[in-house]
């Protein structure tokens, strides 16, 4: 999916829901187009998109994500039964000497049956199941998948978002992507992590946040991907710091910023606007520019 | 039997936190509660409600993947043409392989291939488990092998296993903690449901997640009501929420959570907030939410 000359990719990403992760994406983006770097960022959390809210954006045109749907041309179906036994979704059935009918929610579009047909009946149909939209602001790129609503397949989308991403930043002109994944340890986080040289880990100093921080170094693990982890709301008054740090110190990974709590990570939020430029001098924007300016060395050194 | 989904949209609204204290609630007015946790990837329901004792376990095999014969394959690229994952890769002596991770099983290599060396084989999915918390309720719940692509499958199996057992203990209510987004996982909670709790905050993003969630609701005609956590921290902009999610969802709001410490404090101690401090404010609010909820049932 990657080549090797490709510039370096980071995936954002942490098991658990609302650990920050998109907070920390789009504040890494941010500083490090600020500092002059050419930044792609990919909202492959498709399911649950929040990177254009982040940066006040209102995403407009995109482009299509497709599956291939089966349809069958009636003239040219013999009712052999073929496409409805070789379907892995059960999509599609019918008797001998019947032509079959589809299931379209079952579909996963692998063409399976136009492969089988030695009658050219299964003709070319598709639907769409998600939009990637490309919006530029403020020196950075904003490439983000969105699963439309009702539709089961996110990996699809996902994957889609982060081979678009992947090409467009072959074609040149970038320094760099990040990508924003969802949340938990399934299929579509796993491919973002699998294009990506470095992972930040962002988690919570909760029992949970600890928990699932287990399965993403799991998940990081099993890849062989370099990964440092983000210990954000690291002051959360009745917060498990200390046991979060000794699960990072048994797993062998350094803890590499922590954001403390702090009130101008909500107001940036809200405002649209990333925390390192709306508040640089609060104390999350101190920590959030030490992690730009890390991730920025660690690009100079070519340890990313 | 009603079966009750705490869904969100956005991950970390607070989803697994009301459905704890929903869940001890309900069942300490009497109700039966059974609880299922649908979040495969991240399962932390019984974890919240202090850690269970596993009663019940059983692994799962449903998940099909590609294997490349080396020895067969003769490195023509036809599977890799074909297969609408990208899960072939050629490897440096130029065959073909599978990266599991990507594959999804359909088999669509195996149709391709000219030398018959493609398998397609069942592999495991993840587990299932019933754990018995200390509330005396159960806990159905299930965990994702990594990586792995049928989340969907698998909440279906625990939303099966959890009607099951809760018919077999005379539970009238199961209460259902849903994974984060609108995905395969959430779509296998909530179609076929009686009511859908969206968890939110006042936030631009949480409020776009909740959109999309409502869609996927109204697809499948569950009614819904709206929880807004983390309540006080955005002045107008809640206000514009509660006014849009009544007008433009068309959804009740059935209650406002405050941004409240006892809340962090309370998952610290892995026990719900209404047991560990019920006269903490989060807590209140809590009640009066679990009380609609009651009324409504």
């Amino acid at each position: 999916m990657k080549a090797k000359s490709c510039p370096p990719v980071i995936a954002v990403t942490g098991g658990k829901g609302g650990t920050g992760k998109s907070t920390v994406a789009v504040n890494l983006a941010a500083g490090l187009s600020t500092s002059g770097l050419k930044v792609m960022l990919v909202d492959a959390d498709v399911d649950g998109p929040s990177c254009a809210s982040l940066l006040g954006l209102k995403l407009e045109a995109g482009k299509e994500v497709k599956t291939f749907l089966p349809v069958i041309d009636e003239k040219k179906c013999v009712g052999c039964r073929k496409c409805v036994e070789v379907c892995p979704e059960h999509a599609l059935i019918g008797l001998q000497g019947e032509v079959p009918r589809l299931f379209e929610e079952l579909c996963s579009g692998c063409r399976a049956c136009q492969i089988v047909c030695g009658h050219f009946a299964v003709r070319e149909g598709g639907k769409t199941i998600g939009i990637i939209y490309t919006k530029s602001a403020d020196g950075i790129m904003l490439v983000a998948g969105e699963l439309t609503p009702t539709e089961p397949r996110s990996p699809v989308v996902a994957r889609a978002t982060v081979l678009h991403a992947m090409s467009e930043l072959q074609n040149g002109g970038y320094d760099l992507a990040i990508i924003d994944t969802a949340p938990g340890v399934h299929n579509t986080v796993a491919q973002p992590l699998w294009v990506s040289d470095y992972a930040l880990a962002v988690t919570e100093p909760t029992p949970l946040g600890v928990h699932d921080l287990g399965f993403i170094l799991d998940l990081t693990e099993e890849l062989e991907l370099p990964v440092g982890i983000v210990l954000n709301k690291a002051d959360i008054p009745g917060g498990l710091k200390n046991e979060l740090l000794k699960t990072a110190h048994e797993r062998g990974v350094s803890v590499v910023a922590e954001i403390p709590l702090d009130r101008e990570v909500l107001h940036s939020y809200i405002a649209g606007i990333p925390v390192v430029k709306n508040a640089p001098d609060s104390p999350a924007g101190r920590s959030l520019r030490y992690l730009v300016s890390l991730v920025g060395k660690m690009m100079e050194e070519g340890k990313i | 039997m009603k079966e009750i989904v705490v869904a969100g949209g956005k991950g970390g609204v607070g989803k697994t936190t009301v459905a704890a204290s929903l869940a001890v609630l309900l069942n300490r007015w009497g109700l039966g509660v059974f609880t299922a946790d649908a979040d495969v990837d991240a399962p932390d329901l019984s974890l919240t409600l202090g850690g269970g004792k596993t009663v019940f376990s059983m692994e799962v095999a449903a998940s099909r993947k590609a294997e490349v014969d080396s020895k067969k394959c003769i490195g023509c690229g036809g599977c890799l043409q074909v297969c609408p994952f990208g899960a072939m890769t050629k490897t440096n002596d130029g065959k073909a392989a599978a990266v599991a991770l990507m594959c999804e099983g359909c088999g669509v290599c195996k149709l391709v291939c000219p030398a018959g060396a493609i398998e397609v084989k069942n592999t495991p999915t993840g587990t299932i488990t019933v754990e018995e918390t200390k509330y005396g309720f159960m806990c159905a719940t299930g965990k994702l092998r990594l990586g792995e692509h049928n989340s969907g499958h698998l909440v279906a199996m625990i939303r099966n296993l959890a009607r099951r057992k809760a018919q077999d203990t005379g539970s009238k209510v199961i209460v259902i903690d849903a994974a984060p987004g609108i995905g395969c996982p959430v779509i296998a909670s909530i179609a076929g449901a009686n009511y859908v709790i969206a968890v939110t905050e006042p936030t631009p993003a949480a409020k776009r997640n909740l959109e999309r969630l409502s869609r996927v609701v109204r697809h499948f005609g569950v009614p819904a009501g709206v929880v807004i956590n983390m309540s006080g921290c955005s002045g107008d902009l809640e206000t514009a929420l509660k006014k849009w999610v009544k007008h433009e969802l068309g959804f009740q709001v059935l209650g406002e959570i405050p941004v409240d410490y006892e809340v962090v404090k309370a998952l610290a101690h892995m026990t719900p907030v209404v047991d560990f401090n019920p006269d903490a404010e989060a807590s209140k609010s809590l009640m009066s939410i679990a009380e609609r909820v009651r009324e409504m049932l």
